[in-house]
């Protein structure tokens, strides 16, 4: 499903170079859960920008589905964003001038579906979290769990094999987080693959793969799928 | 066609829009103004611009006329004049020369009301009135399309503070038109009367001679009468030979002042400058006017530019986070062109009402001509370019934004 080999990622800034990830090997496989922790500047929002296509590795392989990302241009990395993965923010990313309907409308339009198709999965999805009922509310209008509810919803409507998510938890107090955990395991348990950054070892804990980053290094703590092996360095 | 809208996201960038409605009301209401005064400054340059392009019905380019000032005692002016003339006349180059009581566009001369039926109480039609000899038809290069020239012995002195008028007249094809419903032809050989009893009868016609006035509404209704001024002070319009006549403007003054040392000879002007200066208001007038447009537009311009910058800057993030759910550099360009290309089409509707309702103030004030629809829809769609120029750069700006400011970027 997704396969890195020796990922680094380093930024230049007036002459200096930082490097935020070195030679990453890792493999994920379709159906894995696999949470991302580690320290604060550790490189896991680098990490996670390049699994989901945000941001471009400084050198290495990257093999999404089987096609090598190299190879792609900006507009078939945004196509390839579009149709397979998607993305929780840790601050919901809702368009704050627009209602939910349209909040979730919006990657199916980039997709080109028509309006009854669009319409379908956007009431599905908004039921699916709960929040059918609300779907002509401005995101304003909506707690924070709500809005990471309706972040969830835009997710999956574009039918996703591939859910990044950055801390999708961060904004919310705790029975909100443990709300979305468990929606985002029932999405995992439903067949999609998810990769999720977090701060909290609980959270993390729940996941069927522990990756740990530090200075820049991947390794696995822990894999309870036990077909799997993961290439990391200590 | 729903499909496409729905595809172009027009509907969500309504939305949107409706909910930041004053910046983008303020650039709407800022095209709606640029509009309205863009359309009728151009209808008015355009006004000007046909004025100026009016044929005088003279060779212009080949005439020039002097005014000949006598200030010595017991001069006989009869036979100065006729000396004056023959010397023009035998001046090699010279085509044609004759005294003239007025000269065309120069902005003073004479007029009077022509009548088809005597009488006091009638209305006459207004002409403007040049006196000629026989050679007039021919120095000023005016085509005679039907009757004939004067002859000699038509041409009579008019003494100063006379009110008599000579038998005959040639006159121009719009006041025949003018004067006899349309149908110059029906003029000829007519009687009509001048200065409400006069008869005189019209024994030709001439395609066209303007009036001295450009701004008058009957410039092109001029007549021609066979008389010689008898007075001190007489003009003499002279035609030369093709490119020639700059070289003899200064000889024929040169030979007038040196052949008679009590009179003065001035203002000696070409017919091209008379023309230029006639129309200097009009050219500064229409400079004004789009200078005043290019501002406008540019003000227009540069404040698109600056909404959708600021609109870009207070987005950041959310143009990331649509390019990280699959946007397109291109769909985000997009997205700015159709979100101005929609205000700019709430700006041109109002500002084409504005520009309607501006002209059918100024045709009532000004009696100015109504507004073509043609420069109305050339203002909307050369506005609607302007926007999607405008923004384009930001736009661009806009679809350069990493869709990894979704998770890094600004709020």
């Amino acid at each position: 499903m997704l396969t890195m080999n020796k990922i680094s990622k380093s930024f230049i800034t007036d002459d200096v170079a930082t490097h935020a990830l070195r030679d990453i090997q890792l493999h994920v496989n379709e159906g894995d859960f696999v949470s991302v922790t580690g320290p604060s500047g550790s490189g896991k929002t680098t990490f996670l920008n390049i699994a989901g296509l945000l941001e471009t590795s400084t050198s290495g392989e990257y093999l999404l589905d089987g096609e090598d990302i190299a190879k792609l241009n900006d507009s078939g990395r945004s196509r390839m964003r579009n149709q397979k993965i998607g993305f929780i923010f840790q601050s919901f990313n809702l368009i704050p001038d627009l209602n939910l309907f349209d909040n979730v409308d919006v990657p199916l339009r980039y997709r080109g579906l028509n309006t009854a198709e669009r319409r379908k999965r956007i009431e599905h999805h908004l039921d699916q979290v709960g929040l059918a009922s609300r779907m002509k509310h401005l995101p304003s209008q909506l707690s924070g769990g709500q809005q990471q509810r309706v972040a969830i919803a835009r997710a999956l409507a574009t039918s996703p094999r591939f859910l990044l998510a950055d801390e999708p938890t961060g904004n919310l107090d705790s029975q909100m987080a443990q709300s979305v955990m468990s929606l985002l395991e029932d999405i995992n348990k439903a067949g999609t693959t998810i990769l999720m950054v977090t701060h909290d070892p609980s959270l993390a804990a729940r996941a069927t793969r522990q990756i740990y980053i530090k200075d820049g290094h991947v390794s696995e703590l822990t894999n309870k799928n036990s077909n799997l092996h993961v290439v990391g360095e200590a | 066609m729903l499909e496409l809208l729905a595809r172009l996201e027009l509907g969500l960038i309504f939305r949107a829009l409706m909910r930041n409605k004053i910046g983008a009301l303020l650039i709407a209401l800022q095209i709606a103004l640029t509009l309205t005064i863009m359309v009728n400054a151009i209808f008015m340059m355009q006004e000007r611009s046909q004025q100026m392009a009016r044929p005088s019905g003279l060779d212009e380019t080949n005439t020039f006329y002097l005014s000949n000032t006598i200030f010595a005692q017991n001069y006989n002016t009869q036979t100065a004049l006729q000396q004056d003339l023959q010397r023009i006349r035998q001046t090699p180059g010279v085509v044609a020369v004759t005294q003239i009581n007025a000269i065309p566009l120069s902005g003073g001369g004479w007029s009077m009301g022509l009548q088809t039926k005597p009488g006091d109480d009638l209305e006459g039609t207004g002409t403007a009135v040049y006196m000629v000899d026989e050679h007039g038809i021919e120095a000023l290069g005016v085509e005679l399309i039907a009757g004939e020239n004067f002859q000699s012995s038509d041409i009579v002195w008019r003494e100063v503070g006379s009110t008599k008028w000579p038998p005959k007249t040639i006159i121009t094809k719009a006041l025949a038109e003018a004067m006899f419903e349309g149908d110059w032809k029906k003029a000829l050989g007519k009687t009509v009367y001048i200065d409400n009893h006069q008869p005189v009868q019209i024994t030709g016609i001439i395609n066209g001679l303007q009036a001295p006035w450009n701004g008058w509404n009957g410039v092109e209704r001029s007549m021609l009468v066979p008389q010689q001024l008898d007075g001190k002070g007489s003009r003499y319009f002279i035609r030369t030979e093709a490119g020639r006549r700059d070289e003899l403007m200064p000889v024929i003054e040169k030979m007038l002042a040196d052949s008679d040392r009590g009179r003065i000879i001035r203002n000696v002007t070409s017919m091209q400058q008379t023309r230029d200066e006639s129309y200097q208001e009009h050219q500064a007038t229409n400079t004004i006017l789009l200078t005043v447009i290019i501002v406008l537009t540019l003000i227009t311009g540069f404040g698109i530019v600056g909404l959708a910058m600021f609109s870009i800057n207070r987005r950041t993030r959310q143009i990331g986070t649509r390019r990280a759910l699959g946007a397109s550099q291109w769909q985000v360009m997009r997205y700015f062109m159709l979100e101005n290309l929609l205000i700019s089409f709430a700006g041109v509707i109002l500002g084409a009402a504005g520009a309607v309702g501006l002209n059918i103030w100024l045709v009532a004030t000004f009696s100015m001509s109504p507004l073509s629809p043609v420069l109305l829809v050339i203002g909307v769609v050369a506005l609607l370019i302007v926007g999607q120029l405008a923004v384009s750069y930001p736009a661009l700006v806009a679809s350069k934004i990493s869709p990894a400011t979704a998770t890094r970027g600004r709020a």
